[in-house]
């Protein structure tokens, strides 16, 4: 569906001294180093530690307080934050929501084409949402809105997909489903970059492993970057 | 009474129930609209507050000029938009900003009050507050529908951002969204309040937005067909209130309020009861 060259060509994320402040809270400081394209990363820290800040500001919503971020696949980024920014009592249908994906190809101003929609079923056939399409997302657990919530990433067809703790408060069975969408995206060449918090997850189907605490404590290799959390 | 000298004859005979009549009309076409955007926001008190916002400005343009149409809506137009431009600066600096709203709305309330009673008369202040939906005349006429006009066709042409902002803006900036739909919708808030305060006065003239919208909220529709119902109460709540008033001898404003207050009490308790008596149906079948 997409060719893996072009993702290789500008999936990559750079990063040289990243500094964002909250008022005067130092949220992250200092930060270098490269996401490379194509890769799979897991960003774990406690709380407080700027993987979230890191997100926002990889998918340009926080203003850096200094350094530079360098992203060239900007127009072809994709972010989830967390549940809680969600309104989940408007009333949307979860083939909307889906087709939202869309977003950069129909715009503010023009119709959805009737082409999104067969590719929003198919999204949400892939998180094993097919039969849900005419709901309320009101009317969905936790575990099902993260579902489609996964499949409008996937329309939005994006070189780097950020996920901000994908799997909170997400049942096992949901988690299984999503992880294997991460892996899919893996695999199809994209830029993924997740905060998470359960080390054995990340130990299991995260490559490369990014430990913050507001600086860099540890990036690389999961099984060597992993253990300076600990430390 | 016949049905004929019930419904229709207050109308027929009076011209100042026809200029009303089509004056709530008209604004009830935009308020459906902003309403339901600003319910679904979850931004009712902003409203509110906003709605008392207009009074200083009001006030000063009644200083100027007497209560002429334009000025109280010019001056009122240009105190909303500050208020509402402040208090975008108080949220941005610290989180919600629950105490900073009051403090606006009290303020503009006093000082709006303060200033028409320097010059006017306390019939004046009655009037800014409560509005004098009986007294529109053309010039004010043609302004609520040119305004109402307006309204409706930038919510036609911003629908989606307008309401996708309203429960995901994160995902709207995500996708590189970068104009400010929000402040764009405060400002239709203000412009429509305007549109109502000449009618309605500064303490009412959230009324007739707020509450046919939080009537159809209610019912659990779509966004479209939200707008769609609440207009529809808009316009029953100014027919009922207006003929309340003719004939129970009430102030029109206060009446239509009160008309927009009861549909939204019954589409409440009859919703919740539907709601309640869904699943025993269901089990039955």
């Amino acid at each position: 569906m997409l060719s893996v060259g072009r993702m290789e060509a500008d999936g990559c994320v750079a990063l040289r001294d990243v500094t964002v402040q909250y008022g005067r809270r130092v949220a992250l400081e200092g930060l270098s180093g490269r996401f490379v394209s194509g890769s799979l990363t897991a960003v774990v820290g406690a709380n407080g530690a700027g993987k979230s800040t890191l997100l926002a500001a990889i998918a340009g919503t926080v203003r850096l307080a200094g350094g530079a971020l360098d992203c060239p696949a900007r127009e072809r980024l994709a972010y989830l934050p967390q549940l809680a920014a969600m309104d989940r009592d408007f009333p949307l249908t979860v083939a909307e929501l889906i087709a939202l994906g869309g977003w950069r190809d129909f715009g503010a101003f023009r119709a959805p084409a009737a082409a999104l929609r067969a590719r929003a079923a198919a999204a949400a056939a892939a998180v094993g949402l097919a039969s849900r399409l005419g709901r309320r997302i009101g009317e969905l657990s936790v575990g099902e809105l993260q579902r489609a919530l996964f499949a409008r990433l996937i329309l939005q067809d994006a070189a780097v997909i950020l996920l901000d703790e994908p799997f909170a408060a997400v049942d096992a069975q949901t988690i299984s489903v999503l992880l294997d969408q991460v892996a899919r995206w893996h695999h199809e060449g994209r830029t993924v970059i997740a905060v998470l918090h359960d080390l054995d997850l990340v130990r299991a189907r995260f490559p490369t492993t990014l430990v913050l605490a507001r600086r860099c404590v540890a990036w690389g290799p999961t099984d060597v970057a992993l253990p300076a959390l600990a430390a | 009474m016949s049905g004929h000298a019930l419904l229709v004859a207050p109308f027929e005979t009076l011209g100042f129930m026809r200029g009303a009549l089509v004056a709530c009309l008209a604004l009830a076409l935009a308020n459906g609209a902003v309403g339901t955007l600003l319910v679904l926001r979850r931004m009712s008190l902003d409203g509110d507050v906003l709605g008392h916002a207009v009074m200083p400005g009001a006030a000063i343009g009644f200083l100027y000029a007497g209560p002429s149409p334009t000025w109280l809506s010019l001056g009122g137009l240009a105190s909303g938009l500050a208020v509402a431009a402040l208090a975008g600066l108080i949220a941005g600096g610290r989180a919600r900003h629950d105490a900073g709203l009051v403090a606006f709305y009290l303020v503009a309330l006093s000082l709006g009050v303060a200033l028409v009673t320097w010059r006017g008369s306390n019939i004046d202040v009655v009037h800014v507050l409560f509005g004098t939906v009986l007294a529109i005349d053309r010039r004010a006429l043609l302004q609520i529908a040119a305004v109402s006009s307006v309204i409706l066709l930038v919510i036609a042409a911003l629908y989606r951002p307008l309401a996708v902002g309203a429960f995901d803006p994160a995902f709207l900036r995500a996708v590189g969204v970068c104009a400010p739909y929000g402040a764009v919708f405060v400002a239709l808030v203000v412009l429509a309040l305007v549109a109502s305060f000449q009618a309605f006065g500064t303490l009412l003239a959230v009324g007739p937005m707020l509450l046919p919208a939080a009537a159809a909220r209610c019912w659990g529709l779509g966004v479209a067909a939200s707008m769609a119902l609440a207009t529809f109460f808009g316009l029953a709540a100014s027919v009922a209130g207006l003929l309340l008033s003719y004939h129970g001898n009430l102030p029109s404003g206060p009446a239509i309020v009160l008309a927009g207050g009861l549909l939204f009490g019954v589409s409440l308790v009859v919703t919740s009861t539907l709601r309640q008596l869904a699943p025993t149906i269901r089990g039955d079948a």
